[in-house]
């Protein structure tokens, strides 16, 4: 008797591990799939972006950059490249970033003024981007690898149905203590993600506020970042999109950091 | 009453700007740019300068770019108003210049233009291109640092690395701080004066012009590179004891570097032998000794929104018993030397408020130089800054000794557009 009872328990107590992991390994599948989608489009993109960033007195900051991507495997080693319009202070400056999958991100800025080449030393990849409400981290992904997913329901989000996805990062991690991510059932596209901070305060809000399909590719062509805490957001849309240039590697170096290619960047 | 007309002319040429949403050349060639005002006084009552001020100017710098598709052609240029030392109104062509590339591996930028290298923060080693001290002191932006000079740089890349030669037609040099500006100290009358000094610059022939060059290949991310320079000291640190006159002596440099990341942070080291051509043997009391110089740096981000940065430089002196020897006068230079610098930046309010600030600090010759700013960005386009310079040496005739009576603080509006 007592033998049957906790072979039954022994039974039912495999049967809910096997469907969490399932559900698990759903979730990383959506998880990886949601990052391809948004991170690598095809092998490489070219866009002109525009970044308003409004404080909490409403005073707007405008940037305005050319950015190039190429990737070398996706969901691996990656390249940027940004050429900076505005403002006039920041205009000609190049940025160029080698994103490592498996270490860190190197980075470089080109300031035209005095011909100077300088590498930043910035290991935190939470830090501001040109002084918006994205961090480098928003801009270039973070690896669905780094993070345990857990599939928490679905739901519709305006009119569209969505995965609901939680991602705790596995190794303590200052950006988040916890993210929810509303992915796109359909394009596999997170339409919106929040992300909480260490006190398990919603911190900030990313919503895809604008998705149209170009070369075939669905694509967040307007992204908005809410800080709620600190009352501000940065608004980016993206312009003039291009996939699968054919850019090559060697356009990621000191030579064009010094001297923009003129075939991408006007 | 200068001040005065200086600051309405700002003022004009504000409302000039801000009236121009976007300028635009006949051709279609858009014209940026921006104003700027600077004012800055001394801290030091008795000083041999006969202006209070170390700055009062205002500055309209216009830039205009063209990109064709065999060509790039850039140009940029100051109007400014100096009441301190010009006197009145001047401009600069601080930079004009066509870039190019030949069979697809060549690149050429010919013309007047403004040039780097090296891996020092401030200091430099292998980087032989013309600095102006006398804006670095005054409080203008970093930019001014570099001076522009004209030139002819090639670069040619292939998957051995990339060598470039920067020829330099007429010899450019430093613009010292000299000017009337700031004093300094002199070792022909023993204390402190402040008249501008002309140096004359070498013949204008064909070897007496200036090449620079230098091989770069990075390895594992790690920019490797080696310089030689055929040329002169950037500064008049020659003495005719004849014609009793300053001048420039002779130089070629060697030298080597390499900068990667490491540490969560980046990593550089430089080193140079300075041959002074003219005093091979050490023994000419008006020409400084061949020397060698060594420098590492580490920069990190200390915190979210603060990097900082050390150097440590060393020099060395060849030939010292010689030079100890054949010694006029009674300041005499160490066999070695030393210098520690730190950088700290922090970038505040979402990059809206930049605090700066930087020492360098000499052991052996027992001096250092202090400079700190502020930035205001109020809007995308208008920048207010504060900033100071502050001297002090045991000795008169050390680097940052010799300019101990400048110490000076800053204020400086900028409107760019």
């Amino acid at each position: 008797m007592k033998t049957k009872i906790s072979r039954t328990l022994g039974t039912i107590a495999i049967a809910a591990s096997l469907a969490i992991s399932v559900n698990a390994q759903d979730a990383v599948e959506i998880a990886k799939k949601a990052h391809l989608n948004y991170y690598y489009a095809a092998n490489d993109g070219l866009a002109e972006v525009s970044m308003k960033i409004v404080d909490s007195k409403g005073n707007e900051r405008n940037r305005r950059f050319s950015m190039l991507r190429m990737d070398e495997a996706d969901g691996g080693d990656q390249k940027y490249y940004t050429y900076f319009y505005e403002p006039s202070d920041v205009q000609r400056m190049t940025f160029m970033v080698h994103k490592s999958a498996a270490g860190n991100d190197k980075r470089w800025i080109y300031v035209p003024a005095v011909d100077l080449i300088k590498p930043i030393a910035a290991d935190d990849k939470n830090s501001s981007f040109v002084g918006s409400d994205f961090t480098y981290e928003d801009v270039s992904g973070r690896l669905w690898t780094e993070d345990n997913h857990t599939l928490t329901g679905e739901a519709k989000l305006n009119d569209r149905d969505v995965f609901i996805l939680e991602s705790k990062p596995i190794k303590p991690y200052k950006g988040f203590s916890r993210r929810v991510s509303y992915i796109d059932k359909e394009l596999y596209l997170p339409l919106k993600e929040e992300f909480y901070d260490g006190k398990d305060k919603l911190e900030r809000v990313l919503t895809a506020e604008k998705i149209e399909t170009i070369d075939n590719i669905p694509t967040v062509t307007e992204r908005k970042m809410q800080n709620l805490q600190k009352n501000r957001y940065t608004v980016v849309s993206f312009t003039s999109i291009k996939y699968d240039l054919g850019v090559k590697a060697d356009l990621f170096t000191e030579r064009y950091l010094k001297t923009p290619p003129r075939e991408y960047i006007k | 009453m200068y001040a005065r007309k200086n600051i309405l002319v700002g003022a004009l040429l504000f409302l000039m700007a801000i009236s121009a949403e976007k300028v635009v050349s006949a051709q279609g060639i858009p014209i940026n740019g921006f104003v700027q005002g600077l004012w800055g006084g001394r801290l030091q009552e008795k000083n041999p300068t006969s202006s209070d001020y170390t700055a009062s100017e205002v500055r309209l710098q216009l830039r205009m770019e063209h990109n064709a598709d065999i060509a790039e052609v850039f140009a940029r240029a100051d109007f400014f108003n100096d009441e301190v030392v010009a006197g009145g109104n001047d401009w600069e062509l601080r930079e004009a210049f066509t870039k190019f590339t030949l069979l697809g591996k060549v690149d050429f930028k010919v013309g007047r233009q403004i040039l780097t290298w090296g891996t020092g923060d401030l200091i430099f080693i292998n980087d032989v291109f013309a600095k102006d001290y006398e804006s670095f002191f005054a409080g203008r932006e970093d930019q001014y640092l570099k001076a522009p000079q004209t030139s002819l740089r090639s670069e040619y890349y292939s998957p051995l690395g990339e060598l470039a030669l920067v020829w330099t037609p007429r010899f450019t040099p430093n613009r010292t701080p000299a000017t009337g500006r700031f004093s300094y100290y002199s070792p022909m009358s023993g204390d402190f004066a402040a008249e501008p000094f002309e140096v004359p610059r070498p013949a204008e022939t064909i070897r007496n012009s200036e090449l620079a060059g230098r091989f770069q290949k990075t390895v594992g991310g790690m920019a490797m590179s080696l310089y030689g320079y055929k040329g002169f000291f950037k500064n008049p640190v020659g003495f005719d004891f004849v014609t009793m006159a300053p001048f420039y002596p002779r130089l070629n440099i060697y030298g080597a570097s390499a900068r990667g990341q490491a540490g969560g942070g980046v990593f550089w080291l430089e080193g140079g032998y300075f041959h002074s051509y003219d005093d091979q043997c050490g023994g000419k009391p008006g020409i400084p000794n061949s020397n060698i110089q060594g420098l590492v740096g580490f920069e990190k981000q200390i915190a979210g929104d603060i990097t900082a940065n050390i150097q440590y430089q060393a020099e060395k002196m060849l030939q010292y018993n010689r030079y100890e020897r054949n010694l006029v006068g009674s300041d005499k230079e160490d066999e070695f030397r030393s210098l520690v610098t730190s950088r700290i930046t922090g970038r505040f309010r979402m990059e809206t408020i930049i605090l700066s600030s930087f020492i360098f600090w000499s052991p052996s010759d027992a001096d250092w130089y202090y400079r700190f700013s502020a930035d205001y960005k109020l809007t995308d386009n208008m920048t207010v800054t504060v900033g100071g310079n502050v001297f002090d040496g045991i000795r008169r005739f050390t680097d940052f000794g010799m300019f101990q009576l400048n110490d000076n603080l800053y204020a400086r509006a900028t409107y760019g557009f």
